[in-house]
């Protein structure tokens, strides 16, 4: 693709927009984004917390009850979507199964009523960039399911739409093959400098490729922010739950020392909890495996789950609790399952979670 | 609603490996073959047969081969009208049942509430519960020159005269698309329905219109539901007896009225053969010059 300049991509903003159905729950919670030029952007949380809703709002396919969407600063809530000029792709590809691939990739150009040399170097140039040169007079049906998913691509990237959104574009390829798909993405959406619209219930993908996230939870969203940020520090109960394995702790805060159930108190600094009831959140790998007496909490080996690079170990600890902790595997020195232990952390990696 | 279309060869089989012994399945396939060999292969053999002899072998052993069934046929411009006129009124009534059909079972197929599907579905097949003569009596009173029609226009001073609504090729019309317009749509909406609505939403987001998006999409994706609507409301229609004999009154002459007749007055059933023969072949002609029609609007692959 060296005969045009990149695409301008725009930014997306959605300033309180809400949506139910029925006028019954509300799908959509007043939510507010602000999603920069070029960004890849995700929207993770569980089944049913308004994801795809809110991606359709942003295609135009749904039209929101309340608030404003803007793209590029124009504001587009009003526009129909055959005019708002975005690439998406969606669960199922939606390909037209009675087109040649050609064809399907053709679609948006034709609609936009460009000349047929145009068309033919265009659908050329995007099945090469989705490595699918040779295929042109397939038929949707006759493709697997990693290339269909290309085709999909191909035809929301070939009209070089500022915006491009994904809703689960990959939920259906098989581990190995989706790995490499989230890969190829992102490279295709730095390469097109596109802004992207991601939208996924899989956390690991969402930590994997999205500059930003926003985590969602019925309808509404919890936090915005890098992965590292969302990862490393959850604000919320639900985002540390949601993204990995965590361990959870309430107790209060009492004289700037967090102080668990069992009176116990634990490594933490508070910085900016209210004082009183809150809770403090530790990564397993954050937590160190030190004899029975030095640790914060103490507790027996359960079982030890190889994962490859890493063993997790479940302890059970007093109070029918349990928590996790991840070691590097050291092959022999793996620790047996009975031992007693103690769980140790730096204060800076306990995450103080809001409420 | 398992569709009609199913049962038609439009829809592309995946090939199956094959089996070596003959499957148990094969087997309950054999009463439905009994079925259309006595009720389908036979009398029409029986048929064909009669129209190329002289007269009945059960009443006249001295039957012998003749073509003069054919040739009385294609000498005498009184049947060539009653055939294009059969022709015609069928295929006016499968393009109006079609026209009347189509937004209906789309409408249908679409719709989300299911109470409302299931009322619609209603009002579809309500109808067929009733018999064709009760239904095309009722077209009478309503199109008569002293139906409601007429005497609601002379009424309200519109018209002078009434309008010629009944006893020609449009009443009988109106009233066939009336009696057959359901198994158009019964068989469009099981088709429709399996569309993907997504496919229209992408063809929107790609820029299209949602008129634009209708017909580059969903319209070549229901053809096989076309053709099947199509080929049953045809081959209903020009088989129909009651209706033109009732709605055409002298004025309409179709090829089963003709056949009726040959059979229950003249009681030639060599020369109602050869009527059947002919009518069967024109309307095979018929159906794959629309099949050929249908497969250049979806392209290479579309139908078959
Ligand atoms: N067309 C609709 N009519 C009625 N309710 C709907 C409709 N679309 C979505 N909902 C409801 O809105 C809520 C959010 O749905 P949405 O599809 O946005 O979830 P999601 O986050 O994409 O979930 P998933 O990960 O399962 O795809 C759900 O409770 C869903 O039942
Ligand atoms: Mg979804």
């Amino acid at each position: 693709m060296t005969d045009h300049s990149l695409p301008a991509s725009a930014d997306i903003r959605l300033e309180g927009v809400s949506k139910s159905f029925d006028g019954k729950v509300k799908a959509v919670d007043d939510v507010s984004l602000a999603i920069a030029p070029g960004e890849f952007f995700s929207l993770l949380g569980p089944s049913g917390c308004g994801k795809t809703t809110s991606l359709r709002m942003i295609a135009g396919f749904e039209a929101p009850d309340a608030g404003r969407i803007r793209v590029g600063g124009a504001d587009i809530t009003d526009v129909p979507v055959h005019k708002r000029d975005m690439g998406m792709v969606f669960q199922s590809y939606a390909l037209f199964p009675h087109r040649t691939v050609a064809e399907n990739v053709a679609f948006g150009l034709r609609m936009r009523s460009l000349p047929r040399e145009e068309i033919r170097r265009r659908v050329a140039a995007a099945l090469k960039q989705v490595a699918l040169d040779g295929y042109e007079d397939r038929r949707p049906g006759q493709l697997s399911g990693g290339q269909q998913q290309r085709v999909a691509l191909a035809r929301a990237i070939v009209i070089r739409p500022p915006v491009l959104l994904c809703d689960e574009p990959l939920g259906a390829l098989d581990r190995k093959l989706r790995q490499s798909m989230q890969f190829e993405l992102k490279q295709l959406q730095k390469e097109l400098g596109v802004t992207l619209v991601f939208v996924t219930h899989d956390q690991e993908e969402a930590l994997a490729m999205s500059d930003r996230i926003a985590v969602m939870n019925a309808g509404r969203v919890e936090q915005v922010g890098a992965p590292a940020e969302i990862y490393d520090r959850p604000r919320t109960r639900f985002v540390a739950d949601f993204i990995g394995e965590i361990n959870l702790f309430d107790g209060t805060w009492d004289g700037g020392r967090f102080i668990a159930g069992d009176g116990r108190s634990l490594p933490a600094t508070m910085n900016g909890a209210r004082p009183g009831a809150g809770a403090v959140a530790v990564r397993p790998e954050k937590a160190r495996i030190v004899a029975p007496g030095e640790g914060a909490v103490a507790g027996r080996i359960e079982s030890a789950n190889f994962l490859g690079g890493q063993v997790l170990y479940r302890i059970a600890a007093s109070g029918d609790r349990h928590m996790l902790a991840k070691e590097t595997n050291m092959g022999a020195a793996a620790r047996p399952v009975g031992t007693e232990v103690g769980l140790l952390w730096n204060e800076a990696d306990a995450v103080v979670l809001e409420g | 609603m398992a569709s009609l279309a199913d049962a038609l060869p439009a829809t592309r089989l995946t090939p199956r490996p094959r089996r070596p012994a003959v499957s148990p399945i094969a087997w309950l396939v054999g009463p439905a073959l009994l079925l259309f060999v006595i009720f389908f292969v036979l009398p029409f053999a029986v048929m064909a047969v009669l129209s190329l002899l002289s007269g009945n072998p059960a009443q006249n052993p001295n039957v012998y081969l003749t073509s003069r069934h054919y040739v009385r046929f294609a000498g005498d411009d009184l049947y060539w009208d009653a055939l294009w006129s059969t022709l015609r009124i069928g295929i006016v009534t499968t393009l109006a049942s079609l026209l009347v059909g189509y937004p209906l079972a789309h409408w249908m197929a679409r719709m989300k509430s299911r109470l409302g599907h299931a009322l619609l579905l209603m009002a579809v097949i309500a109808p067929m519960l009733t018999g064709i003569v009760v239904r095309t009596f009722a077209w009478m009173t309503i199109l008569q020159d002293k139906g409601v029609i007429n005497t609601t226009l002379i009424g309200l001073g519109l018209i002078e005269k009434p309008l010629p609504l009944m006893y020609n090729e449009f009443g009988t019309v109106v009233a066939l698309v009336h009696i057959y317009v359901p198994f158009m749509v019964l068989t469009l909406t099981g088709v429709i329905g399996r569309i993907d609505e997504r496919l229209e939403q992408a063809a929107r987001n790609l820029g299209a219109s949602r008129l634009r998006a209708f017909a580059e999409v969903t319209l070549p994706l229901s053809l096989p539901g076309i053709f099947a609507g199509s080929l049953l409301v045809f081959a209903l229609s020009i088989s129909a007896y009651v209706t033109p004999f009732l709605m055409g009154g002298t004025n309409v002459l179709t090829l089963p009225m003709l056949i009726y007749q040959q059979v229950s007055s003249s009681f030639n059933l060599g020369f109602a053969g050869a009527l059947g023969v002919i009518l069967l072949a024109v309307s095979l002609l018929v159906v794959i010059a629309y099949n050929h029609v249908l497969a250049r609007f979806s392209g290479p692959e579309g139908l078959t």
